[in-house]
């Protein structure tokens, strides 16, 4: 009987027919957060199936690194048509791979804190990294970094690996960026406040923040958004920065060996339209790329509005990861 | 009917030797060639620069140090509690702990750890406990979580492991010991310690591979960059640096110290017992009938229970808000259909992947013991364990550079996660069969082999009786583990379509924290209604007649 059970259970997962290809589909590798069934990934399909007689495949990759590292492994002889979800971060050594082509879009419609002419690059959305605090354990945050920085010890936060994790990574280049080679000492006089360090932020944000075991976090600015909109609570709210924060872009591209370019381009031109674009705010939880007017939600205003994007550019941030990331390793390891 | 050698299905020895042996070459195949690809790609660094970096150098100290306390402390914690648990084979509630002992290993870690962190962590209600009462101050973010938490994972099942081989000390030793009314002490050296033995160096090293390769734990708890395995390195190379020579060679270091451990266990672990275990009344030790002695047990048992009973809890309170959300969305009763897919999803890559690990187990066992030669038995056992070794994000990318044109439809996809979820329960299913397969006597296996009782038939009449329920255990093991599994997954590109890990994370990923909190919950809620399950169809069928011509069923541990 259940030797039965077992041999159906095994044709059924090993019989299971391939998605029955359209005249055309457009694969597009991109992360979970993106196309999970409430992020924007679902309602983008529907809506941009509607303009052409064709079908998008969503193949969901781990993380945006994770995309890299399947385009690179694949070479030449990749399925992608378009690869969504790579940031400022990786941009630069998914170029060298020399697999992505040109967009030829308009970006005349972008709306960035930062003037963007990429020839590869197309940016969907964008947000600053930022502390998340909350403000039932914390009612007076520190306002700059420096302040954080020379906070008594007593004062916890935990913050992302930036050999695992985005957010990590952006801090690193976030500290450096501010402090440049003052960087692995204000690192030293910070690890004092750091609690732990995790390998990604749902790591974090799940198992220790939201069971109050630290007050603030490293994530994003947009974060209380969601919190405000869905959970209907001011609980938690981001920290502004005197020095301003770092910029992260999300961006897509079109893959070289593709032989639906055309079609890939009109996704490209579709992602910077308000259709694409107003399933941003609430189901990323980023800023639009492109101006929504007011069809941006209403708690977007109560956001922090810092006045300064702190950025490096994609080559010198692939040139110098590694040498800072070794600093930051020797300045917390000593 | 004589039993005729020709009859018997399957008794060739044949049988027993090549499907075992076809099965260890091939893990050892893949998982040198999942290594080879990525060396193919690049050139190997050279050793020398592995002892002249001080990262390294403090990355596999650090690696080895926690391992090594890790192995030891769920080994002290281990080791009472099994003992205890089978001095006392009847008290309430004792299946039930016995349950949630194997429920500790399959939960998914970031749950786990959550849990954890509710009990442990600075607003947990341990820590508020030992600081206002006890006046010790605990933080949990160092070495001391990260033992915390891998004895939390470790020891249940290192005491799940240890209960089965004491229960399957031969009768005739225990109704001796009983005789003479052995005090704890000698009934330790004369019984326990003897059945304990043989898996106690496989024990070990399953534990300190477990520990060795940990990765998301050591970076939660580690609380900084100063707590990091060799795990967390290969992934920095991989993924950040794309130096796959590196990775190469640091998965090659992982493999040499946890290979030759399990090298050595394989040459000083199993041997056949060697007394007769034939079945007389059964006859209990009387170490544990005074009242004293079960009042020190109870209180031992309790601390433990509370050790394991406290992050569950968390896990229950932090679950059920969200609950409400998933299975009464408008009010009425209605499963998520997110949900449900993802559950379905999940069972149909954990049942046939439990299935297959415990086929190929048995097989590998089979295979150990069909020959003579020593070097056989040992390769297959190493083979067995080679999945925990290897780092799975080293052989998940040399494997896709391998299969690289052929690998593509998701349906693919999915047959490939069971295949590599089978693969990585592989170690512990073999560690639950390894002592009841080997419990069959030399003197039983002449006798039987004297009467011809071969193949199917001596599976069937002579190992089935004594494996059905360690073989229910493997079987919710194999499966437990695939369902939790998100590493496997996450390595290859799913459709749309999550799995209930993959779908954990895609809600974490969006804020959807109460969503994320119900999902974890439902998950070990199911882990939980499988290992009941397993262990009700482990129960033998109580038939009178089967009872009586199967003498050996009545010998069956009485655990339940």
């Amino acid at each position: 009987m259940l030797n039965r059970a077992f041999t159906l259970l095994l044709l059924a997962i090993t019989s299971v027919p391939a998605i029955a290809e359209k005249a055309t589909t457009l694969t597009i590798y991109t992360h979970p957060s993106f196309a999970a069934e409430w992020g924007p990934g679902p309602a983008v399909k529907k809506a941009f199936e509607q303009t052409c007689d064709c079908q998008i495949n969503y193949v969901v990759l781990n993380s945006g690194g994770d995309i890299l590292q399947r385009l690179r492994l694949e070479g030449e002889s990749t399925q992608a048509d378009l690869v969504l979800g790579l940031d400022t971060a990786t941009m630069e050594t998914t170029r060298q791979t020399g697999l992505l082509a040109n967009h030829e879009t308009d970006l005349a419609a972008l709306d960035l804190p930062i003037d963007w002419k990429d020839p590869v690059f197309v940016p969907y959305d964008w947000g600053y990294f930022a502390f998340v605090y909350d403000t039932e354990q914390l009612p007076n945050p520190p306002e700059s970094l420096e302040t954080l920085i020379a906070a008594p010890n007593d004062l916890k936060i935990i913050i992302q690996d930036p050999r695992t994790s985005t957010p990590g990574l952006g801090l690193l280049l976030w500290m450096r960026n501010v402090y440049g080679d003052q960087a692995p000492q204000k690192w030293q006089q910070l690890s004092g406040k750091i609690l732990t360090t995790t390998k990604s932020w749902s790591d974090g944000y799940f198992s220790l923040f939201m069971n109050g075991e630290a007050p603030m976090i490293l994530s994003y600015s947009t974060s209380p958004a969601y919190h405000m909109a869905v959970d209907k609570t001011d609980r938690y709210q981001a920290v502004e920065f005197k020095e301003g924060h770092y910029l992260q872009v999300e961006v897509a591209a079109l893959v070289k060996p593709s032989d639906k370019k055309q079609l890939g381009r009109a996704f490209l031109d579709f992602m910077l339209s308000a259709d694409f674009q107003r399933h941003i705010p609430l189901k990323n939880v980023m800023y639009p790329a492109a101006d929504l007017g007011d069809e941006l939600p209403a708690v977007f205003d109560q956001l922090i509005q810092p006045t300064e994007a702190l950025y490096f550019d994609p080559k010198a941030v692939n040139e110098n990861r590694r040498k800072w990331l070794n600093e930051w390793l020797d300045a917390m390891t000593r | 009917m004589l039993p005729n050698r020709h009859l018997a299905p399957f008794s060739r020895s044949g049988w027993r030797l090549w499907p075992g042996l076809a099965i260890a070459s091939a893990l050892i195949v893949l998982s040198v060639a999942g290594m080879g690809a990525l060396v193919w790609e690049t050139s190997l660094p050279s050793v020398n620069e592995l002892w002249q970096s001080r990262y390294l150098r403090t990355v596999i100290t650090f690696t080895v140090w926690q391992a090594f306390l890790s192995v030891v402390l769920s080994l002290l914690v281990a080791i009472p509690i099994a003992r205890i648990l089978a001095r006392q084979p009847s008290f309430p509630g004792r299946s039930v702990l016995l349950r949630l002992m194997e429920l500790s290993l399959v939960l998914p870690s970031i749950v786990a750890v959550s849990g954890l962190i509710s009990v442990y962590g600075r607003q947990g209600w341990f820590t508020g406990l030992a600081n206002d009462w006890l006046g010790a101050s605990w933080n949990v973010y160092g070495i001391n979580g990260i033992v915390l938490a891998h004895v939390f994972f470790n020891a249940p099942l290192a005491a799940r492991i240890l209960l089965q081989a004491i229960e399957s000390a031969p009768a005739s030793q225990r109704r001796v010991a009983a005789q003479l009314g052995l005090g704890r002490w000698w009934y330790w050296r004369a019984v326990e310690w003897p059945a304990v033995k043989p898996v106690m160096p496989g024990l070990a090293a399953l534990v300190f591979t477990l520990c060795f390769t940990s990765f998301a734990i050591v970076m939660t708890l580690g609380g900084g960059p100063a707590a990091t395995t060799i795990e967390v390195a290969i992934y920095q190379s991989l993924r950040f640096e794309f130096d796959a020579g590196r990775a190469a060679l640091l998965a090659m270091v992982q493999l040499a110290i946890c290979g030759s451990l399990w090298w050595m266990a394989a040459r000083h672990g199993l041997t056949a017992s060697l007394l007769p275990d034939r079945q007389v009344a059964s006859h209990r030790s009387r170490a544990g009938s005074s009242l004293k002695a079960r009042l020190a047990d109870s209180a031992i048992l309790g601390c433990f229970v509370l050790f394991l009973i406290m992050p569950l809890a968390a896990i229950l309170l932090r679950g059920l808000p969200g609950m409400g959300m998933a299975f009464f969305p408008e009010g009425s009763f209605v499963v998520n259909p997110a949900l449900l897919d993802a559950t379905l999803r999940s069972l149909a890559i954990a049942l046939p992947a439990g299935l297959m690990s415990v086929t190929a187990a048995l097989l590998m066992l089979a295979c150990g013991t069909a020959t003579s030669r020593p070097a056989f038995t040992r390769l297959t056992d190493v083979a067995a364990y080679l999945p925990l070794m290897v780092p799975p994000l080293v052989l998940g990318t040399g494997l896709f550079l391998l299969f690289r044109p052929s690998l593509g439809a998701s349906s693919q996809g999915l047959v490939l996660v069971t295949l590599i979820n089978a693969m990585m329960a592989l170690p512990f299913v073999l560690q639950m069969l390894k002592g009841p397969m080997g419990s069959l006597d030399s003197a039983s296996r002449q006798q039987a082999d004297q009467l011809g009782v071969l193949g199917w038939y001596r599976w069937r009449w002579l190992h089935w009786p004594r494996l059905r329920r360690p073989l229910a255990l493997a079987m919710a093991y194999g499966t437990g583990l695939s369902l939790g599994d998100f590493g496997v997954i996450a390595l290859f590109g799913t459709p749309g379509q999550p799995t209930l890990p993959v779908l954990l994370y895609q809600q974490l990923g969006s804020y959807r924290i109460d969503a994320a909190a119900a999902t974890g919950l439902w998950l070990v809620l199911l882990l939980l209604a499988l290992f009941s399950l397993f262990n009700r169809l482990g129960m033998p069928a109580r038939k009178p007649g089967l009872a009586a011509t199967s003498p050996s069923t009545a010998s069956e541990p009485e655990h339940a």
